[in-house]
């Protein structure tokens, strides 16, 4: 059992990953980090970079959770996290949400959104902090 | 849908390890080649040499002197092809060549772009352009279609009046006469 | 016309408000599409083709202008600040270049190659300006067989000099040579290769031809391979250099221009190996060599002007000889075709007005990248993160629209996509783009010479080296072939920095 995540390196993406660590922490369960990318640009800047990926991993060991990182790329970002959940058999998918306006939503379409309707296990998501990533 | 350990292992067929492979597609290009070289030589063969004295090379000498070139290449590259000589296909700045081709992707794309020869002269530009935009983005992975058509609808109306009024071309408003 | 008083002439022509702001669009296109994966300035200036049926030709060239230099400034920002050469001409830069900028310092990495690329442009501007019409003038009194002869060689030297494989840049050359036949015999009127199709008397249109080779070609391609994992940007301000930098960067742009230029005037003398002999100078005569391969400023200087000379001294073949020699002088030569212009030695002297001009917006230009560039550099680097299925189906419309412009037939539409299809076919097989776009101009133009000078001689083929530049010309051709071969005789193994080189030589610029 484990405890999913989408994460990406953007406030909203940072403030899904403490509430998972939290979680975790709280259930004893281990986190898989999944960070997705549809790959059909040269940059994507929600696909943590190797750095980033170095850092997270540091980080999640110093938390002491138990932890696995994943970096799918696919046509359909929430497909590709269901799939990660589906995978690990997570019992609670975490995500983080960004303040969008109704026309954008309908215009840009919401991977979080997508990910509440079609999860089939239960779904914490998680606002951005007004002050940016917070320490866990 | 890969994940970062399938992508090292995922080299193309085209990258061989070891020069024993033979690239035999490349037999393509020598199809390629030996169809425009024979091509060049027989559709020019019953040319006129020309009216007057003052031509002593005539207008047959060039595609002939074409065509057994292409011949002379193709048959170099069988030979090098046979020998083991793989291409290097071309990177890009956009192309990762680590990963699989997919052909269908291109033959999805084929067939949108003949679906707009077809049907241009009937529909019109206005109406084929943004079909083909939004198939063409439909096809390279988005997915968003009425997003797609909607912009699609813009660039071929608006590509439409820019050249009528910008560059004077008339682009043939097809079924939409009357309209535009 | 005296040059200077050209010049002048052409400056006023070239700062009128209007065409002020074709040179502005034409740098702001230029850079974004040299930053823009898998479009350059060579696809732009084709896609831009149907401009010429209404706007001034001193207008147009204008625009092209600023989107030839431009796209070499897009792909140095590239290649800092991704690592990826967009052109095969950036290989060098990205170098030292993408070292500094994982560094933290892409800011002086991007100001030294902005800065760089001004002087040498305007220095290599300059030169076009002092030998351009001196050539020209001597050029205009060679007769048929020279002319072949420096044809030929601008044909076999793009070929064979160009591109890994030899045998692949003749394949491409004799399709394109093939393609150029299609369409009525140009001293007789017969048809010729048109299958009895009407519609192909006229020939295949230089549009439909490079639009399809480099649009459509480089989509299908790409489509092939549209998921790759994404790159990583490293982040940028606005450029800036402090004191130290400037020390250590102005020799460099100097003798990076010295290098660049001559190079960029031979035919195919290119780009890639003036940017790599500056490197290798830069590195020798650095008084900071521990930095090399980390991140040195003069890494970036030297090439980056190396380079932008390069594409400066490109000119001076097209204008006074009517001979291109990279992808994008080739287009812009097919656009004066397309206003009846006959690009060639003659024209200095016939349409005097619209070459200087043409030159005085390569100034403008110039400068116009350095004051738009310096602050814009982080809008530049928001483009990479264009999603593909927006670009290529962009790409593919506009390829179609132009394409469907020409003569308003879905047959265009259909030659569109079969010539796409081929340069599908080139970039899986690792044909060579730029012979072939180069063959399907000078084709046509060099059965001509041969047929003309053979009119003249009545039949008699010693005319063709009757003249002494084409002898030298000859001479020159056989050397292109032996001076290799005596090349590797000598040097043997090759060094560190050599593999960057023949990687620079492996994909000759056609994007």
């Amino acid at each position: 059992m484990s405890i999913v995540v989408a994460y990406m390196p953007s406030p909203e993406g940072e403030a899904a990953l403490d509430a998972a660590i939290a979680e975790a922490k709280l259930r004893g369960l281990r986190v898989v980090v999944v960070n997705a990318t549809k790959g059909d640009a040269l940059v994507d800047t929600h696909y943590a970079s190797a750095e980033g990926i170095l850092s997270l991993d540091q980080r999640l060991a110093d938390c002491g959770v138990e932890h696995e990182i994943v970096r799918p790329m696919g046509a359909d970002l929430s497909d590709l996290v269901l799939e990660a959940a589906e995978n690990a058999a997570a019992e609670l998918l975490v995500v983080g949400l960004r303040r969008r306006t109704p026309v954008g939503k309908l215009v840009l379409g919401s991977v979080s959104q997508r990910l509440l309707l079609d999860a089939t296990i239960p779904v914490l998501a998680i606002h951005a902090k007004a002050g940016g990533r917070h320490a866990s | 849908m890969s994940t970062d350990n399938l992508s090292t292992d995922n080299q193309t067929e085209a990258h061989p390890v070891g020069h024993r492979h033979r690239d035999m597609s490349q037999f393509v290009v020598v199809g390629v080649l030996v169809a425009v070289g024979l091509f060049a030589i027989i559709s020019t063969w019953d040319v006129v040499a020309g009216f007057a004295k003052s031509d002593p090379l005539g207008p047959r000498a060039f595609p002939r002197f074409i065509g057994i070139g292409c011949l002379v290449l193709a048959a170099i590259l069988a030979w090098r092809t046979l020998a083991g000589d793989v291409p290097e296909e071309d990177g890009g700045e956009d192309v990762d060549l680590t990963m699989r081709a997919d052909w269908a992707t291109v033959g999805k794309l084929v067939a949108i772009v003949l679906v707009n020869v077809a049907l241009v002269s009937f529909l019109g530009w206005a109406i084929t352009g943004a079909l083909l935009f939004a198939g063409t983005t439909y096809v390279l992975g988005s997915r968003t279609p009425v997003r797609d058509l909607i912009i699609g609808a813009v660039l071929s109306v608006g590509s439409f009046y820019a050249f009528y009024v910008g560059l004077g071309v008339p682009i043939p408003p097809g079924i939409l006469d009357g309209i535009l | 016309m005296d040059a200077w008083q050209g010049l002048m002439e052409g400056f006023a022509t070239a700062l009128t408000p209007m065409n002020l702001l074709f040179a502005c669009i034409g740098v702001l296109l230029g850079t974004a599409v040299g930053v823009l994966p898998g479009i350059g300035p060579a696809m732009t200036v084709a896609l831009l083709l149907p401009i010429t049926y209404n706007v001034e030709p001193a207008s147009a060239f204008i625009m092209f202008a600023g989107i030839y230099y431009g796209g070499m400034y897009g792909g140095s920002t590239t290649s800092i600040l991704l690592n990826t050469p967009g052109e095969s001409s950036s290989v060098i830069t990205a170098l030292e270049g993408n070292k500094m900028a994982k560094a933290g310092r892409a800011a002086q990495a991007l100001a030294t190659a902005a800065i760089g690329s001004f002087v040498a442009g305007s220095i290599g501007t300059a030169l076009i300006v002092a030998f351009a019409p001196t050539i020209a003038t001597a050029a205009v009194q060679l007769g048929a067989p020279s002319y072949f002869a420096i044809m030929m060689l601008a044909l076999v030297a793009v070929t064979a000099v160009l591109g890994s494989s030899k045998l692949r840049g003749f394949i491409s050359l004799f399709l394109g040579l093939a393609i150029g036949l299609v369409g009525a015999d140009l001293l007789t009127g017969q048809n010729r290769m048109t299958l009895g199709v009407p519609l192909l008397s006229d020939g295949i249109d230089i549009v439909v031809v490079a639009v399809a080779i480099f649009a459509v070609g480089e989509a299908l391609w790409v489509a092939a391979h549209l998921r790759r994992r994404p790159l990583e940007v490293i982040p940028v301000g606005r450029p800036w250099m402090g004191k130290e930098d400037w020390k250590r960067s102005w020799m460099p742009w100097l003798r990076g221009t010295a290098f660049g230029f001559p190079f960029g005037a031979l035919p195919a003398g290119g780009a890639e190996l003036p940017t790599f002999l500056s490197y290798v100078t830069e590195k020798k005569l650095t008084k900071h060599p521990e930095e090399f391969g980390k991140g040195a400023i003069e890494g970036v200087a030297g090439p980056e002007a190396a380079n932008n000379a390069s594409a400066a001294g490109t000119l001076v073949p097209m204008l006074s000889l009517g001979l291109p020699t990279n992808a994008t002088a080739a287009i812009m030569l097919a656009a004066m075709a397309g206003y009846g212009i006959q690009p060639g030695p003659a024209l200095f002297e016939e349409n005097g007005d619209l070459v200087w001009a043409l030159i005085a917006s390569l100034f403008i230009g110039n400068a116009l990248l350095l004051i738009l560039n310096l602050p814009l550099a982080p809008v530049w680097a928001r483009l990479l993160r264009t999603p593909r299925p927006y670009l290529y189906a962009g790409i593919l419309f506009f390829a179609s629209l132009g394409a469907y412009a020409v003569n308003l037939q879905w047959f265009d539409l259909l030659l569109l996509l079969v010539l796409g299809l081929l340069g599908l076919l080139m970039r899986r097989f690792g044909l060579p783009v730029l012979p072939m776009i180069i063959a399907v101009i000078l084709g046509p133009r060099l059965e001509y010479q041969l047929r003309q000078a053979l009119q003249l001689s009545s039949g008699d083929w010693s005319t063709l080296w009757s003249e002494p530049v084409a002898i030298i010309v000859y001479i020159c051709m056989a050397l292109i072939f032996i001076v290799p071969l005596v090349m590797k005789r000598v040097r043997g193994t090759g060094t560190g920095p050599d593999a960057a080189g023949s990687t620079a030589a492996e994909s000759p610029d056609g994007r």
